[in-house]
């Protein structure tokens, strides 16, 4: 698992690395019990207050996403990879893409409707 | 109805804490009426422009300048009677590296320096001089001033002292020992029970490690809070307005900034988000937009708000 924050991004720095995790999660490169890096590994490369490394670990931990072996570490809770986080996660791409097109003045419809549009041009060129 | 800036943090424990500090120089105000108060355990960042009086806070923190009226304390501890105690607890990293002891070769004057810190860390010494790729043959006073620099960030950091006093830390350095440094930092926070405050005209550079913001112009501290209230009350709303658009009369926040153009306003406000959009739009604007700020954004229109 790779964990890099986007520097345009300015959501907090803690929901970024959650997000990041959660994204793992679900595109398997975290698995069942792999371990995360420790807090102090991943606050040196990333260049971020180890405080906000340790809060993104206990919003994991609260949201069963991780869990933590004292002394240890912290380990990837089986069994999460499914519905509930990919919904998240989809939730968040929504979200992102609802608040560009009221950005632009689009209407929600419009924004599907682009979507599924741009989606089938590409589809065809793929097949060709 | 407006939410001024906060200048006082709720409470809590402080590691630094200020009260009424004032100092001229001649008929210069460098600091009027500063009231800091940095958390134990906070990274705090102090911003300003040049002679905003971040050096000089720093520097009465150590007595290494006397205020004229005023008190700052230090872990609980007078500044000014207890200097030498206050010195004790404290790693600083000067301005200006060109304090003396130029004639003194670079592994030389770490010794000196750790004869003076019971607590003096030999080991993670020689680790942070690796780091810093510090050549301990050579004389402080042809050191650059990054190199310089360099030296001083091993001084303050390997007796691990409770409070790192940092001002501009990442000065003179070229970009590859900077993101070396922030490094480091992150790796001594994880390590070290530690509070920090730095000041720096990097912003971008340690957006990810403060925790907590004190803004200084022209000697005042004209805000002071933590990054969770700064990213909880300060936004950026881009609104579409019809032609003629006669404006808002109040928008229930502070407004820092604002931009106008013909159909479209800019405001970069400090107050309650759903007050200040439902204010917008009743008065006939269409919010297209409402961001938060990075850091480096947030201080400059905290430093030069143009309302």
């Amino acid at each position: 698992m790779l964990i890099s924050l986007d520097p345009q991004d300015t959501r907090p720095i803690y929901v970024q690395i959650v997000d990041e995790v959660r994204r793992a999660l679900v595109l398997g490169t975290l698995g069942p019990d792999d371990p995360l890096p420790s807090v102090r590994d991943l606050a040196v490369k990333l260049r971020v207050n180890p405080n906000t490394v340790s809060q993104a670990y206990r919003d994991l931990e609260r949201q069963g996403m991780v869990y933590v072996r004292r002394g240890q570490g912290t380990y990837a809770t089986p069994g999460q990879a499914d519905g509930v986080e990919r919904h998240a996660l989809a939730d968040g791409v929504a979200q992102r893409a609802l608040h560009d097109a009221r950005r632009n003045g689009l209407a929600v419809d419009e924004l599907i409707d682009a979507i599924r549009s741009h989606n089938n041009k590409r589809q065809k060129e793929e097949s060709q | 109805m407006t939410s001024p800036l906060p200048t006082r943090l709720r409470d809590g424990d402080l590691a630094v804490e200020t009260r009424g500090l004032t100092k001229r120089f001649g008929d210069q105000i460098a600091l009027n009426d500063v009231t800091l108060q940095v958390p134990v355990g906070a990274v705090y960042l102090l911003v300003g422009p040049n002679g905003a009086g971040k050096s000089t806070t720093l520097k009465v923190l150590l007595d290494l300048v006397r205020a004229d009226q005023g008190m700052a304390e230090v872990f609980g501890l007078n500044s000014r009677e207890r200097a030498p105690a206050v010195r004790a607890n404290v790693g600083y990293v000067p301005e200006r590296p060109d304090w003396g002891y130029g004639w003194m070769r670079v592994g030389r004057l770490l010794e000196h320096h750790a004869s003076y810190y019971p607590s003096w860390d030999a080991d993670y010494a020689a680790r942070l001089a690796q780091k810093f790729e510090l050549r301990l043959d050579r004389k402080m006073g042809v050191l650059s001033k990054g190199q310089a620099r360099r030296v001083h960030l091993t001084m303050a950091l390997a007796h691990r002292p409770p409070l790192l006093l940092l001002d501009e830390p990442t000065d003179g350095l070229d970009p590859l020992m900077r993101d070396e440094t922030l490094g480091v930092l992150a790796d001594h926070l994880a390590e070290s029970q530690t509070t920090v405050v730095l000041s720096t005209h990097h912003v971008e550079e340690v957006e990810r490690l403060a925790d907590h913001i004190g803004v200084l112009r022209g000697g005042e501290l004209r805000a002071q809070m933590s990054r969770a209230d700064l990213d909880a009350g300060l936004r950026r709303y881009r609104v579409e307005v019809p032609d003629a658009w006669p404006g808002v009369a109040s928008l229930n926040g502070k407004v820092l900034r604002r931009v106008t153009a013909p159909r479209e306003v800019q405001w970069t406000v400090w107050g309650p988000e759903a007050e200040i959009v439902q204010k917008l739009s009743s008065a006939g604007g269409t919010v297209r937009e409402v961001v938060p700020l990075s850091l480096l954004d947030a201080t400059l229109a905290l430093l030069n708000p143009n309302d």
